[in-house]
């Protein structure tokens, strides 16, 4: 029976450094494997829309402007992504990944969530049809 | 004895009943019975001690059979003997068992208001994680169940409480929960108190249902794997490990070693990570927040070399149907293994602290003692079994996956009170510092993942494995499509209940918190309600004697 057992750790803590950290103005680096925003590339892609089949919060939509071109859109709502990395893992051809670096999400306004990754004149495309009534709609 | 042996004793006792044997796996027997036998046949197990009841899973077989069937799942080392009992929709009706095994108490109600099973002889009908507005006679696991179906109706309330909370004379009932500063997840507790004695204790879960059940039969095998490890966020991996095991033993598919161990290498940070939080919890119910503050503080850097190794801090996604996503590089081996050192030194110190200290040890030594027979009865499970010297241990009683190359030992602890609990859980910490040491330097060379079918061929399984707070069950049905039948989950913490409920009764208020964390409960893994009333006792002060008492102290 003692008294005081963690008294040499309070002691000791008063010549150490802080434990928590002035985020953000102190910085640690996320490690290489740390799992952040999705990143894609339509140039790799076939559009086999295996990563959209086993997602498992519907978070990434696949639309298909013209497969044998390469015109690509990915939708990804990164409010509904769950961090899993399966959609990479199923992606045969290397186009998707997970960012290390892109991960500090906060935002004043939900439309900033919806991500879309394609050739500038691709999304342009898509959101103009998107725009017209949904009888001309070419999603899906 | 072996599996063999002990299925053909688990067969001999219950021949009388017998309808129909069968052999689904090489460690499984599932005698059919009728209702009327089963408590013959539960009774039979029961008496010649052929293992534990671990689960009770119940089977809607669809409109077209208009059948259900009930599973008493009973485990006994590796070998699972399971008595299955159908009954038709319409007339569901089972006698029950929780006389005979209390655990049984929490299954049936679960089946209860999640299938239609009717019980006689359990006499509760308050509801266990259905919201009170919820219709009557509308099961959500039944295979017909609709979303209109489950329109809220007015007028059904739970108990409300007495005015003021007394109860009459000198009782009160305090009411804590759902929510409350003092609870780190919703839960809802009555204790009715004579003075500062607890008589009788009542417990209400169900605030972070999420049907999780039901949500897995809409998706398919992959999407399920993240659904399940959303179940805890504390035991995100074990719950994705049982769920992993299972479908591969359905599609007979096994991981390849080198994916095998570096799952259990997980698990163990995993544990480590859980228990050091808990010490943290334990240590400020009981009012020591500089033991919460530094076992947090060196909790991270498990959760560091976790976020290192798979990703993330707490849904590490390690799993993968077939094996694992992540290797153990060079570079990750080097940061286990410091990380490890250090941490090992800390735990010393913490055992020590909970052993030695004076004002630790006065809200933990003898207070809530359970018996070895009290833990057998309760069906405990986990470190809070193991504090009162029953090895409830799936890694050494049923080892899986790589625990038959790198096996742990269990560890016992004889005096089964709160100093004991905390004992069992650091003193295991340090066995799985030198077991995840011995799988970093013999981590066995090959590829880290299998092909799985997308497909599961028909059929069920039983998956078990140790959580940080004990055996975790996983009962998968496939019907040979592309999502699963059935996924029935029995989280450890819904055993460990009865614990607290039981030990409260009798102690003094103050005492209440330490024995909530002492079971290290999870809410979110299990959520469930339980009643339990009792006579109460008088060893302490009454609500006379503490009124008399605070006269005269503020008289002076």
């Amino acid at each position: 029976m003692k008294i005081g057992t963690m008294l040499k750790d309070v002691i000791e803590s008063f010549f150490k450094k802080n434990a928590t950290q002035l985020y953000p103005i102190e910085r640690t680096p996320t490690p290489e494997r740390f799992r952040g925003n999705l990143q894609y590339n339509p140039a790799a892609c076939t559009g086999c829309c295996l990563c959209v089949k086993d997602c498992p919060s519907k978070a990434i939509e696949l639309v298909t402007l013209d497969r044998a071109a390469k015109r690509f859109v990915l939708k990804y709502h990164m409010d509904r992504c769950v961090y899993c990395g399966q959609c990479a893992i199923n992606c045969r051809f290397k186009c998707m990944g997970m960012s290390n670096t892109d991960w500090e999400h906060a935002s004043l306004n939900k439309e900033e969530f919806t991500i879309y990754y394609g050739k500038d004149e691709d999304i342009e495309q898509l959101l103009a049809n998107l725009a017209k009534p949904a009888a001309e709609s070419i999603v899906k | 004895m072996n599996i063999e042996q002990l299925l053909a004793q688990a067969e001999q006792l219950l021949a009388p009943w017998n309808k129909e044997t069968i052999h689904p796996e090489s460690n499984r027997l599932d005698v059919v019975i009728i209702a009327d036998d089963l408590r013959a046949a539960v009774n039979a197990l029961h008496d010649a001690h052929w293992g534990y009841l671990s689960a009770i899973t119940g089977l809607d077989l669809g409109p077209a059979s208009a059948q259900m069937e009930a599973l008493y799942h009973f485990c006994s080392g590796l070998a699972i003997t399971s008595l299955r009992v159908r009954l038709p929709h319409d007339n569901a009706s089972l006698p029950s068992i929780a006389d005979i095994l209390p655990p049984a108490s929490f299954f049936e109600r679960e089946m209860q208001e999640m299938l239609g099973f009717k019980f006689s002889g359990l006499n509760i009908s308050e509801r266990l994680f259905l919201p009170d507005d919820w219709p009557e006679d509308v099961y959500p696991m039944r295979a017909n169940f609709t979303l209109d179906q489950a329109a809220p109706v007015a007028g059904r309330h739970a108990d409300e409480l007495p005015e003021q909370g007394v109860v009459g004379g000198n009782t009160f009932v305090i009411p804590i929960g759902p929510q409350h500063p003092a609870l780190k997840e919703p839960g809802h507790f009555e204790f009715t108190v004579d003075g500062e004695i607890v008589t009788a204790a009542r417990m209400r879960l169900g605030y972070a249902h999420r049907g999780i059940e039901k949500a897995a039969e809409s998706r398919n095998w992959i999407q399920n794997l993240y659904l399940f490890e959303r179940v805890c966020g504390i035991c995100s991996h074990t719950h994705a490990l049982a769920y992993s095991l299972g479908v591969e033993k359905l599609a007979q598919v096994e991981a390849p070693p080198r994916a095998q161990a570096i799952r259990e290498l997980v698990a163990g940070l995993e544990r480590v990570h859980s228990h050091l939080l808990w010490l943290g919890v334990a240590a400020h119910e009981a009012g020591f927040d500089t033991l919460f503050m530094y076992s947090w503080r060196d909790r991270e850097t498990v959760m560091n070399l976790l976020e290192q190794i798979t990703g993330n801090r707490v849904n590490y996604s390690a799993n993968l149907l077939g094996g694992v996503k992540c290797d153990i590089g060079p570079e990750q081996a080097k940061a286990i293994k410091e990380g490890l050192n250090y941490l090992e030194t800390r735990i010393r110190h913490y055992l020590e602290v909970v052993t030695t200290d004076v004002m630790f040890l006065n809200r933990t030594r003898g207070i809530g003692t359970i018996s070895y027979d009290e833990a057998v009865k309760f069906g405990l499970l986990g470190p809070t079994a193991r504090a009162s010297g029953l090895v409830r241990d799936v890694r050494v009683e049923a080892p899986y996956g790589a625990y038959t190359h790198f096996p742990v030992s269990a560890v016992t602890e004889t005096n089964g009170d709160l100093e004991a609990r905390c004992e069992v859980r650091l003193k295991e910490l340090l066995v799985s510092c030198f077991t995840m040491r011995t799988i970093v330097d013999n981590l066995p060379e090959g590829p880290l993942t299998v092909r799985m079918p997308r497909k599961i061929p028909a059929g069920e399984t039983v998956s078990r494995i140790e959580a940080p707070r004990g055996e975790l069950f996983y009962f998968i049905k496939s019907n040979g499509g592309e999502t699963p039948a059935r996924v029935h989950i029995r989280t450890p913490s819904l055993c460990n209940w009865v614990s607290v409920l039981e030990k409260a009764v009798g102690r003094q208020l103050a005492d209440i918190p330490m024995l909530i964390a002492g079971m290290d409960p999870c809410f979110s893994c299990n959520d469930r309600v339980v009643t339990l009333k009792r006579p109460g006792s008088n060893e302490n002060w009454s609500w006379k004697q503490l009124r008399e008492y605070g006269i005269e102290y503020y008289k002076r």
